[in-house]
This record gives structure tokens, sequence and C-alpha cells, in this order.
């Protein structure tokens, strides 16, 4: 009487389909980590010399391999001598092209450069202490000098390394450390500046304001978070940027500082608006109390409710650290992008999203580089990941102090 | 149609809700069940029409039966059972939809798509809801635009408009003013001509006017179960001469 | 005996004076930002900035291409987007039972939503543009925006059917109609107005990202409109962003950055108020 008429299978086929767009944020977070991680990782598997280039020693010569970090403080001649680099005691010869060509005249190379070949086999046999960075076109099959194995980097020199400089030769450096912390000055830049605003203008909205002028503050400062980033970027391009410049007679504007301000802007509106959450959840009767004892209002807000919301707080602080660790084009256009480690707010510096942006258009696919830069983007995947997590866990629980 | 249980226990979780319940009811008659609030009849009332099925971790043991058919049994279809099975909730739930289209939602979802059929079905049963006059020049207006009682008697229409066989009411008019409730009392009284009615109360002079039968439910038990009159002047139970007279509940 | 003489009332009065100064002040910087971009833009819009491709390096001419650009990627994101985004908060609201489950996805979506627009850039590039080779394109963009924007429409869509009342849905089933009938005759209909503010919200979002389309679809110039979802396009926030900064003259180049970053701006205002109608309309 009661069984089966309607046709089941649309249902239950539709219902799969809705299952399945219900772990789609799941599924994208899991392809976002695979992509990056595969991409990234590769680094430290590809060579750092300059594709189709070799580096070469003599046969006697007892150094076995270089670090990307070696081969370019040879080439900078800040290394000198061999054992400094393990070898014997023994001054470095470097030996370029432009070198080769002043050793031999233009005969012995050979007018379509057929002896080439023959003469680079020779000049490494000659020169003991030699060290050569040459095209593989020209590395004969009886190249008669040690070649050596192509420079990978180490994570620890990658995450250690001081130098951020991925289109050098002979050795590309891919050193983090100055982006890392370029990222981590700017960001807590911006805390700090969004800090004291944010918690007045959540204490503000939450405590002091009548209803109707809270109703009209909302939405506004809401609209803060809705103007895209590349607007805040000119804006600060164009506005802040100079201020700043002529504020402290720098050579340019473009500074930490500028992104800092930028961002600051930029997360007040994520800070505020958990924050209030958070404040607002005050149990009335725990105010009242407070009232009741004669606090003021304002000594009940920071003896009852700011304690009270402190673990909402937190984590809106966490959530701010997080959007402007990620943010991209405002920083881009705002902080100069020098890779260089930052001294002061007033210095050039660059950010990780902003070196992805600036550097990734103009990568081979699949070179070093570009694997350096998706490594990159694998740690601000995990930043951020992090970040949001652990907002996460403080809002959760109240009583976490 | 009637409608069996046999041994009936529920389960919420850990809780026992329903403590082995059998009782009959008989085709065209009007049942009321009364007791405590948490004494389980409303609970008892949605096994019929399976609407305890909602809720997560439950548990049921025994058998229910609607004509004659286990409903608990894996061939049954939850929607065509409700189909026959209509409901009237505490509190009125039109949709937000014209008042057309909320009787005519359950054609709709059951596949009817002639819009003659549709017509005729809705003026029928707003006429047995007794609500035809009422809103017969605004059937293209909001539900929402209805006085409470109206909306309960709209939300009655629509349970009637899919021709069941039973229904159920649960507290119908609990949420309305005396006039509405005599208005839904008068058409409960119609309504037994065609289906059986069973209808949870808090309301015991509601239960006396209306029905012909009455279980008294406490604590998940069902304690007596008799014609209303016997169990209104003379009860078989002494728990329920005291619940009658008011001595606690 | 009552009259606040104590030095506490006046600390209050001059703190809450501080506090509704920054706040009236954090409120002034959006006057400011907004204010500055429309003095500086409104010069520039004219029919024919509107209507006319960049001319002379981008000193001349208009940003129509841009328009058109940031249209075709809003449409194709929200094409991906807004049906998966409204059939995952269908699944989390109405058919998920498994709590561990439904925390698990919470979880997620909030995570993807704070992860930043150049993180969805890199992977849109590595699996829309290298693995499943469309290249740079109008459907890799889209497709990246999209998933860029899922986290806010989940999250709207969900809010907007958990403030549906569950009367409803019993009435409903009480009918006989199936889940999937209450769901798409009832629920949806009455949560509408509410999941089109998800929707509005992320155009405006959308139409603003630059991140994501750098290394996915945008195009320095294209002197002709995209003809196929395999063609790169123009936007108007990568445009912003390079007129702003990699022109040959800056200069010459700035009143078109300024007409672009207002139209950019009246987007995204246009977008919020809409979405702030329609949900007072409640």
């Amino acid at each position: 009487m009661f069984n089966k008429k309607k046709n089941r299978f649309l249902e239950t086929l539709i219902e799969w389909i809705f299952r399945f767009s219900g772990s789609i944020t799941t599924l994208v977070i899991l392809l976002i980590s695979i992509f990056l991680f595969t991409e990234g990782w590769g680094l430290f598997h590809s060579s750092t010399i300059e594709k189709g280039y070799v580096l070469c020693v003599n046969q006697e010569n007892k150094v076995a391999n270089l670090s990307p970090k070696q081969v370019k403080e040879i080439y900078d001649g800040n290394i000198t001598n061999w054992k400094e680099v393990g070898g014997s005691d023994a001054p470095i010869e470097i030996l370029r092209m432009d070198d080769i060509a002043s050793l031999y005249t233009e005969e012995e190379i050979g007018s379509n450069f057929e002896h080439l070949p023959a003469k680079l086999s020779e000049a490494m046999v000659q020169r003991k202490n030699a060290i050569g960075f040459f095209p593989q076109q020209f590395i004969g099959k009886d190249f008669k000098g040690r070649i050596l194995p192509p420079e990978t980097i180490s994570p620890s020199e990658y995450f250690g390394g001081k130098e951020w400089f991925p289109t050098a030769t002979p050795a590309a450096q891919f050193g983090v450390l100055p982006l890392i912390l370029g990222t981590l000055w700017v960001s807590i830049g911006a805390i700090l500046l969004a800090l004291p605003f944010g918690m007045a203008v959540s204490i503000y909205l939450a405590e002091i304001a009548g209803n109707r002028v809270r109703k009209i503050l909302k939405p506004l400062i809401e609209l803060l978070a809705g103007i895209p980033s590349v607007v805040y970027g000119f804006f600060g391009l164009v506005v802040i940027v100079p201020f700043i410049r002529n504020l402290f007679n720098l050579p340019v504007g473009e500074t930490a500082l500028a992104g800092s301000i930028v961002l600051a802007i930029m997360a007040l509106p994520t800070i505020i608006t958990v924050a209030e959450d958070a404040m607002r959840t005050t149990p009335v009767a725990m105010k009242e109390s407070s009232l009741a004892l004669g606090a003021t209002h304002w000594q009940t807000i920071y003896r009852v409710v700011i304690p009270y919301a402190s673990s909402g707080i937190m984590a809106a602080i966490v959530l701010g650290i997080g959007r402007a660790v990620g943010e991209t084009m405002a920083v881009l256009m705002v902080t100069g992008n020098a890779a260089v480690i930052p001294h002061s707010f007033t210095d050039p510096v660059r950010t990780i999203p902003a070196t992805i942006a600036a550097e990734l258009g103009e990568t081979a696919i699949g070179s070093a580089q570009y694997q350096a830069l998706f490594m990159l983007g694998a740690i601000l995947f995990l930043l951020t990941l992090v970040l949001s997590i652990w907002a996460e866990i403080i809002r959760k629980d109240p009583k976490v102090q | 149609m009637k409608i069996n249980a046999k041994n009936v226990n529920f389960y919420y979780g850990d809780f026992h809700a329903l403590k082995n319940i059998s009782m009959d009811i008989e085709p065209n008659t009007v049942t009321a069940f009364i007791g405590p609030s948490g004494c389980g009849k409303s609970t008892f009332l949605r096994l019929f029409n399976r609407m305890n099925d909602l809720i997560d971790g439950i548990r049921l043991e025994g058998e229910c039966l609607v004509g004659g058919q286990n409903i608990y049994d894996k061939s049954v279809s939850v929607d065509e059972l409700r189909k026959a099975v209509g409901m009237v909730f505490q509190k009125p739930n039109p949709f937000p939809k014209s008042i057309f289209e909320n009787v005519a939602y359950g054609l709709r979802v059951n596949g009817v798509k002639d819009k003659k059929i549709i017509a005729e079905t809705v003026e029928k049963s707003l006429h047995q809801a007794a609500l035809w006059d009422e809103v017969k020049d605004k059937l293209k207006k909001s539900a929402f635009e209805l006085s409470g009682g109206q909306q309960q008697r709209l939300c009655i229409a629509r349970a009637l408009a899919i021709s069941p066989s039973i229904i159920l009411m649960d507290e119908p008019a609990s949420a309305l003013d005396p006039i509405s409730t005599s208005k839904i009392e008068e058409l409960i009284f119609e309504l037994k001509k065609v289906y059986t009615v069973v209808i949870v109360t808090h309301n015991m002079q509601q239960a006396a006017r209306v029905s012909d039968k009455t279980g008294f439910f406490m604590l998940g038990e069902l304690i007596e179960f008799n014609d209303t009159k016997k169990i209104f002047l003379n009860p078989d139970v002494e728990q329920t001469q005291n619940y009658i007279t008011g001595r606690f509940g | 005996m009552f009259t606040s003489t104590s030095k506490k009332k006046s600390v209050q009065s001059i703190v809450f004076l501080l506090f509704r100064i920054m706040s009236y002040s954090v409120v002034a910087i959006l006057f400011l930002i907004i204010g500055f971009i429309v003095m500086r833009g409104i010069g520039v819009i004219s029919w024919d900035f509107l209507t006319k491709a960049p001319e002379d390096g981008m000193t001349k001419g208009g940003i129509f291409p841009a328009i058109v650009g940031t249209l075709y990627l809003v449409l194709g994101s929200m094409l991906v987007a807004f049906p998966i985004g409204v059939m995952s908060g269908i699944y989390i609201t109405e058919y998920a039972t498994n709590k561990q489950f439904v925390r698990v996805v919470r979880v997620m979506t909030n995570n993807l939503g704070g992860i930043p627009s150049i993180v969805f850039g890199l992977f849109g590039m590595s699996l829309f543009v290298h693995t499943l080779k469309f290249g740079d394109s109008l459907i890799a963009g889209s497709l990246t925006l999209g998933l860029l924007a899922l986290p806010l429409i989940i999250r709207v869509t969900e809010e907007a059917l958990k403030s549906i009342p569950d009367v409803y849905r019993h009435g409903s089933l009480a009918l006989g109609a199936t889940k999937l009938q209450t769901i798409i005759r009832v629920i949806l209909p009455a949560a509408f107005p509410n999941i089109m503010t998800g929707l509005i919200l992320s155009i405006g979002r959308v139409s603003g990202e630059t991140a994501p389309i750098l290394f996915t679809a945008a195009a320095y110039f294209l002197p002709h409109l995209p003809s196929s979802m395999f063609d790169q396009v123009m936007a108007l926030p990568y445009h912003l962003y390079v007129i702003a900064t990699s022109g040959t003259d800056l200069e010459a180049t700035r009143p078109m950055a300024y007409g672009t970053a207002l139209v950019l701006i009246v987007i995204v205002l246009v977008m919020n108020v809409l979405a702030n109608l329609l949900r007072k309309r409640r």
C-alpha cells in the first residue's frame, strides 16, 4: 500500500551531487596542498645553475662539489682560495667565456667555434686552480676537465639563506629569509597600527555606540573590507608613498611602513568584526553585577568585557595577521620590493606574496625559480592555514587565556 | 483506515520515551491523546506518519500498523505513507506562498499537473476546512495575511487536499483564540465522517467535546485507553481519575 | 549625594570620547579613499572611456575591453561557484547527519576562505593552465576565481537555510513531499533573497581580485575582445595594476588609472548596497 512509487533514482543521484559539493572545499584544500608541494618540492632536486651551462674544475681538484652559495661567493670574489671550500690551499682562478676569448686568438678557436671544445678542455687541464663556467654545447666528449655535479639547493639553504637572487649566474640564490622577514615586518607593523584602532572601534560598537549609530557604522566598516586590494595599492601608491617620502625625507617612499599602513587599513574590518562579536557575547548578568558594585561603564568594559572576550580578541588579532600575511597586490605596489633583510620601517622590503606575483610571470615552467616560487606559495599556504586553525581553536574555547 | 500499535517501545538515545504501548484505533473515529507535558503523547502520534524519523538517535521496538501494514517495514516509502496520513501541527505553519499554492502544494509534489483538477481540489479542500468563504476572493494573497485561526484551517485544508485516510493533529488549537478553537473543533467533528482523526491535546474539555475514544498517557506509558465518556465520567484507573479531576499534572 | 564628583567618571568620558574619535576616523579613512578616487576619477569618466579600447600606450582611449573581460570573468566564476556553493550549503544544512563530517567541512570552508588569493593564483596556474592545458584563458581564470568565491557563497547559503524554520520542512514532509521536493519547492524559495546576497557579495569580491588572474587569465593589452573561453582577457583590477605601476609614462597614464579605480569602486559599492537592500527585505 505504501510501497515505493516515485522515481528514487533521481533523488539519490541528486543527493550524491549535493554530497560531492559538500566536500568541495575539503577537496580544493587537498588539491592545493598537493599541487603546491609537488611543484615546490622539485626545487630541492633541480639544478640552480643556469640551464645549458656547466661548472667545471681541473681533474686534480679535490673539491667534490660546491653549493650554490659557494659558487656565488666565488664568482663575487668573496671566496678566493680553494681551502675555503674544502680544497687545497691555492687561489681560485675564475674562467668565464670572456676569459677564454682573451686567452686564445680567434684563429685558434675557429671562425665557427669549431676548436672551442678542445681549447676549453685544454684550458681546464693547464690551470690546476681554475673553475670554469661554460655553455654545455661547447663541452666535447673528450673534455679533460671535471664537471661538477649539478648544484641543488638543500631545504636548510632555502629556509636559512639570506639572499634571494633567482636570476643570478652562475648559480641562482634562493634564500627566503629576507622574504619571510619582510613579510613579518610588514604584517607585524600593520597589526601594531591596526590594533589600537581595532580595539577602540570594536569597544565603541559593542558597548558605547547606540543602536542607530552602530547600524550606520557597521556596514561602512564592512565596506572597507570590500574595496579591492589593487585599489588600496593604488591609493597607497599615489597618497601614502609620497607622504612617507616627504615626511621622512627619503629617496623613495615605497617602504615597509607604507605597506604596514595600507595593510592596517585592510586588516581593520576583520579585527573589528571578530573582536566586536566576541565582546557582544559577554553575558549581561556579568556586566550588570559589575555595574551594581559601583564600577563605571568604562571600568566594567576593561575589567569584565575585555577579559571575558580576550580569546575572541586574540582570534581577531591572529585572523588580522593572516589577512596581512597573504595580501598581495596592495603590498606589491607600495613596499618597493627589495629582497634584502630589512633593518628599519623606512627600508623597502619584499614580502612572500609580492615575490610570487612579481616573478612568476617571467619564469620558465619547471625551472628552479618556478619551483622556488611554488615553494613560497606552499609556505604561505601552510602559514595562513596554521593561523586560521589557531584562530578557530582560541575562538572556540573561551577559557583559553 | 485503522491504526494499530503492538507493544511499541520508543527511545530517544538512552531515554525510554514510550513504554510497551498497544492500541487499536477504528476507522472514522476521533481519538484523543491526553496527559501531562512530556508524557509521550506527541511522540506516539508522530510514530504514525514517521515524523520521528527526522530526529537523530531514535530507536523503535514493536509494530505500528496503518491499514494493516507495518509502516516501519523496509518496503514502505515514507512519502507515500505521509500522503495517506496527513498531519496538522501545533502552530499554524503555512508555507511562504499564496493561499492557493499552500493547498495545491501536496498535489504538486505528488505529481498532479492538471490545472483543472488542482483548482477543483483546492476549492473542495477549502470548503471542507470551512475556509472557502473567507478566502475565495484572495487566493493569490500570501498565506501570512490570514489570522492565526484561518492559517490553521488553511493547514488543515492543505492536509485534506491530498485525500489522506488519517489525519493526525498535534495540539492544533493550542496557539489559537477561543473562537478559532471552537471552529476547529466543529471541523474535527465534520471530518470524522470521512477520515480517521487522531488528536493530541492539552485541553481536557476539548478531548471530551470532540473525541470518541481517549487515551491517557503518563511518563511514557499508556495508562488507560477507553471510550471518552467512560474516561471522563468513570475511569477504570485511579491515576486517570486523579488527572481528570486535576489532582496533578 | 549621588553626583559624580569622582575622577572615575572623567576618565570614562575622556576614554569614550577617544574611542568615538578613533571610530569615526576609521570611517573617515573609508570616505577619504572613496572621495579621493571619485574626485580624481570623475573627470575621466565619459562615454568614450567606458566604450573604447586603450590607445597610445594606455594614455588615451578607454577601458572597454577590461570592463568586458571582468564581466566575463565574473559570469564565468559565478557559473562555477554559485551552483556548487549553494549545493554545498544545502548538503551541510539539510542532508549531512554526521556531525564530525559537518565540523570538518565547516573548518575546511573557513580555512579555504583564509587562503591568500595569490595561492589560488598559483594553484589555478598549476592545475588549470598547465595540467589541464587550458592555457592563460578566460576559463582558467573563471575557475580559479570560482574556487576563491566558494567559501563566501557556502557560508551565506548555510546561514540563509538555517534561518528557515523547521516547521516549513515538517509541514512539507508531512504532506508526502520528498526531501528534495521540500528543498526545491519550499526551502530554497524562502531562502532565496538571502542566498542572493551571497551571490552579489561574491560578484563584488571577484570583480576586484587581481592576484588569482595574474597567471591564469589576464592580458596586459588585447586589441580585440575575447572570442572563446580559451582566449586571454583584460580585466579591470589587473588593468589598474599595470597602468599604475608599469607604464612607459606613468604621469600620462595616471588619469586612466583614476578612472579605472573609480569604475572598480563603483562596482563594489553598488554590489554592497544591493546586498544590504536584499538583506533588509526579510
